[in-house]
């Protein structure tokens, strides 16, 4: 293990923002190395502003560095200044407590939260030294593991990670670094460990599954190998209420994308909007006592000296208590000048006293995301939002003082006809003649309704997966039919690049034969995909080509719902029937009511082993 | 304002190690969250969005390690000085060191000066020569700089404002002692004097370090 603080002082001052690279934040756990028995890197393969934001690395972070003879440390990808100076002086990757590099470290962990970061694991993988394939690393340490979302279809990265960990990490991780202290103690191979590793419930370990296809490409089988199980269950926490929350986190000093303090409130969903990966794979839907919440609120902000606190989950407004635990939070935030952010919030549920105390309504803008245009295309993705309530909101916000809305909408859904697609500029229009109907409208103000349009791209463990992506050409032409529905210079519409999305549709559904177009892609340059300046659609069809991969296979077809998807052998709770169910309610344009209303039997519950409410 | 000058508290700190490579933007922000943290009786602004206002008599610039830097704030209460101090460090980050806190004396205008430690290493040449040629470079009758700000560019001869105290050449080490101006109407960042030294004769350090070891008013005592 080399320690690289020297060799860091004569590069950081020709580097954008040094301060990404030099650890020493407030929060930020050094510990003797002589007195440890794990090191763990966790990495986040994409720029510190991004990593630092994300909640899940500060949870087991702390939960990590919680036990005395484990350390954690954090690595992110350095920026294409700070990497270019790197390699020129042979800097390996390091950890941020300590400077020492982390390819001797016992584990190196990525967190996977989107697709677009495949690349930037490989290269980090290869800045800290080591060979890419997992097979290619022989000694038993650094384990290479991953989680997080795309851990739910890892197929794609399956030849370079030594093992996935399926679900919540907070006590599969432990348990994990348990069995390698014990494995590294009696001297066993990396083989050994791994066979051992795959026994514990929401450890995957790709090469103990051998894949055989059909000749048409789709696959045959799935054979798990060396006692692996058949299917791998992912881990939740069943209490959540009594789940490990940090006391602490890392403050950064450069400003970070969400720079706040974050207690989370519920994990799950439930809505089951039928697009949505999150809400399907983090099921089954589970609270945290309000006391718990407003406890972990207090404590953070006292230890951080955060200013602002916001209540994060996929859906704050469905927290059952939520309108008590913001008038407890009040009554510390309101004389310590702290702010309450609440992300994800329906305004219409509240008082409107209780709104004017809360940060969120502060902001000049309100976003607002119906996502299709016409009802029938909201029923078919089982968004259950009518166009009175998108106009009731807006109206609420025009007439406190707001002029500016944001719309957020996806283009390219199933059975999505040009009728749909007008649509999305018809209920802007609709926004836009309100504003000038109110009798008490903002005086001398225009209205400003903006119009944001991703692409939209089936995902593993949802009713869409089944779906085709809308081909580039006919996602492209639907952008046409957006700018020309326009009639209004109120309304201004941006759309998502639709080569990404492309890109995305293929990895998120690919399988284990796509690991050397991955590879190859990385080889050719294409490292920090997920920022537009440095992504090139080129890259990878050059990749494609070479590798002899039809993206259109992953992207574009049609899978029956008797094919074996590449995922089928993880289990996230819901089971394929319920998605099959689901799929065929999208094509008869019905709804299905949210988990508290009835419980659609998606099969998640089986996680708690009893009921998810009640 | 006389009022509001007697209220301010100056704490004196120091800035080492890797918390050099900290902006001082983003030292503004840690100050006010180390605040907050050590729950001292601090001024917020009034109006929507309350906050800790803070100032720095003499921003340092990224890279600089120190010695003497100070911070103003203002109680709204009574608390020993030393309590101050104490509970600064409970709450800051690593490589910030409260020593000394105090009503505030002196306006910051009042900063003239500023000393400076500087370590240099050559990896090619010995750095007697290094030593030799800066000396050199240094006794001409003008020393023309150009120095960027806000505004634009400008020369300005550093002569007056710029002097080497002491210097010591060690094998591949050059110790350095430096006096330069400081201040809000002339601040002379000691490397500055040396990457244009660097420049016009190729001799250039491939790592140094340089700490501010005192802040001084026009009559050479420490600023207070
Ligand atoms: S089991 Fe029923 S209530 Fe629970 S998440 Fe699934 S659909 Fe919702």
């Amino acid at each position: 293990m080399r320690n690289v603080r020297k060799d860091l002082e004569r590069i950081l001052l020709q580097v954008q923002k040094p301060s990404r690279y030099t650890g020493g934040e407030l929060g930020s756990i050094v510990k003797d190395p002589e007195k440890v028995d794990v090191r763990f890197a966790f990495c986040f393969p994409d720029v510190y502003e991004v990593g630092m934001s994300h909640l899940g690395m500060k949870i087991l972070y702390a939960l990590t560095n919680a036990r005395e003879n484990y350390w954690c440390e954090r690595v992110f990808a350095p920026d294409q200044d700070m990497e270019q100076l790197m390699r020129e002086r042979g800097i390996p990757l390091y950890g941020l407590e300590s400077l020492d590099t982390i390819g001797a470290f016992d584990f190196i962990g990525f967190t996977l939260q989107y697709e677009m970061s495949f690349t930037a694991v490989l290269n980090m993988l290869d800045l800290a030294g080591l060979e890419v394939r997992s097979k290619d690393r022989h000694n038993l340490w650094p384990v290479v593991v991953a989680g997080g979302p795309c851990a739910c279809n890892p197929e794609p990265i399956a030849d370079f990670i030594d093992l996935f960990i399926l679900g919540e990490g907070e006590e599969v991780n432990l348990e994990l670094m348990d069995l390698y202290l014990v494995c590294k103690k009696e001297g066993c191979s990396k083989q050994e460990f791994l066979r051992r590793a795959a026994r514990i419930e929401g450890i995957y370990v790709p090469s103990l599954y051998e894949v055989r296809y059909h000749p048409d490409g789709t696959i045959a089988g799935v054979t798990p190998q060396e006692g692996a199980p058949a299917v791998v269950h992912k881990r939740i926490i069943r209490e959540l209420d009594k789940v490990f929350y940090p006391e602490n986190f890392v403050v950064p000093f450069t400003q970070a994308v969400h720079d706040r303090a974050m207690v989370e409130v519920l994990r799950g969903c439930i809505r089951g909007c039928r697009f949505c990966q999150a809400g399907f794979i983090y099921r089954p839907f589970r609270e945290k006592q309000a006391d718990t919440i407003n406890r972990n609120a207090h404590t953070l902000c006292d230890n951080t000296g955060y200013d602002e606190v916001s209540l994060t989950s996929l859906s704050t407004s469905d927290y059952s208590k939520l309108e008590p635990l913001l008038n407890e939070m009040l009554t510390w935030t309101e004389p310590d000048a702290v702010n309450i952010a609440l992300p994800s919030l329906r305004v219409d549920n509240f008082s409107k006293e209780l709104i004017d105390r809360v940060a969120a309504v502060r902001k000049s803008s309100l976003t607002f995301a119906p996502e299709a245009g016409t009802q029938r295309m909201r029923d078919v993705i089982n968004k259950n939002v009518t166009e009175e309530e998108v106009l009731r909101t807006c109206r609420t916000a025009f007439e406190g003082g707001f002029t500016n809305v944001k719309l957020y909408f996806m283009l390219g859904l199933p059975t999505e006809t040009d009728e749909d697609v007008e649509g999305i500029i018809h209920l802007a229009q609709k926004v836009v003649d309100l504003f000038y109907h109110l009798p008490d409208k903002p005086k001398g103000k225009g209205v400003s309704v903006n119009v944001s349009v991703a692409c939209f791209v089936p995902k593993p463990f949802t009713p869409f997966e089944f779906e085709p992506q809308d081909t580039m050409e006919n996602l492209r032409r639907k952008q046409k039919i957006l700018l020309e529905t326009v009639r209004s210079r109120k309304i201004n519409v941006k759309y998502h690049d639709s080569p990404t999305s492309f890109l995305e549709a293929v990895l998120a559904r690919g399988d284990r034969r796509l690991c050397p177009m991955v590879e190859y892609a990385w080889r050719s340059g294409s490292k920090l995909d997920g920022w537009n300046d440095y992504f090139r659609m080129e890259r990878w069809e050059d990749a494609a080509e070479v590798c002899g991969i039809d993206l259109a296979f992953y992207a574009n077809r049609t899978r029956s719902y008797e094919e074996i998807m590449p995922w089928d052998h993880l289990d996230y709770g819901v089971s394929k029937a319920f998605l099959i169910r689901e799929n065929e309610w999208a094509h008869q344009d019905a709804t299905t009511p949210h988990c508290r209303d009835h419980c659609a039997g998606c099969g998640a519950n089986r996680l708690l082993g009893g009921a998810c409410f009640g | 304002m006389a009022e509001l000058f007697q209220t301010t508290v100056r704490v004196f700190w120091k800035k080492e190690g890797r918390i050099k490579y900290i902006s001082h933007l983003d030292i503004n922000r840690c100050m006010a969250r180390a605040l907050k943290r050590s729950k001292l009786p601090v001024w917020h602004t009034l109006g929507f969005n309350p906050h800790i206002y803070t100032t720095f008599a003499l921003p340092l610039a990224l890279g600089y390690e120190s010695e003497c830097e100070s911070v103003d704030f203002r109680l709204t209460e009574q608390v020993p000085m030393q309590e101050v101090v104490d509970r600064l460090n409970a709450v800051f980050p690593e490589g910030m060191t409260a020593y000394h806190a105090a009503p505030a004396v002196q306006k910051p205008e009042a900063i003239c000066w500023a000393d400076y430690q500087i370590i240099q290493e050559f990896d090619q040449v010995p750095a007697e020569q290094a030593a030799q040629a800066f000396f050199n470079w240094c006794a001409r009758p003008e020393l023309p700089v150009l120095k960027k700000t806000k505004k634009g560019e400008r020369t300005v001869d550093v002569k007056p404002h710029f002097s080497v105290q002491e210097m010591k050449a060690q094998d591949h080490v050059l110790h350095l002692s430096v006096r330069a101006a400081a201040g809000a109407s002339l601040n002379i960042n000691p490397t500055l004097v040396l990457d244009t030294f660097a420049a016009e004769t190729g001799i250039a350090a491939d790592w140094q370090r340089v700490v501010r070891t005192a802040i001084l008013d026009g009559a050479f005592h420490d600023f207070r």
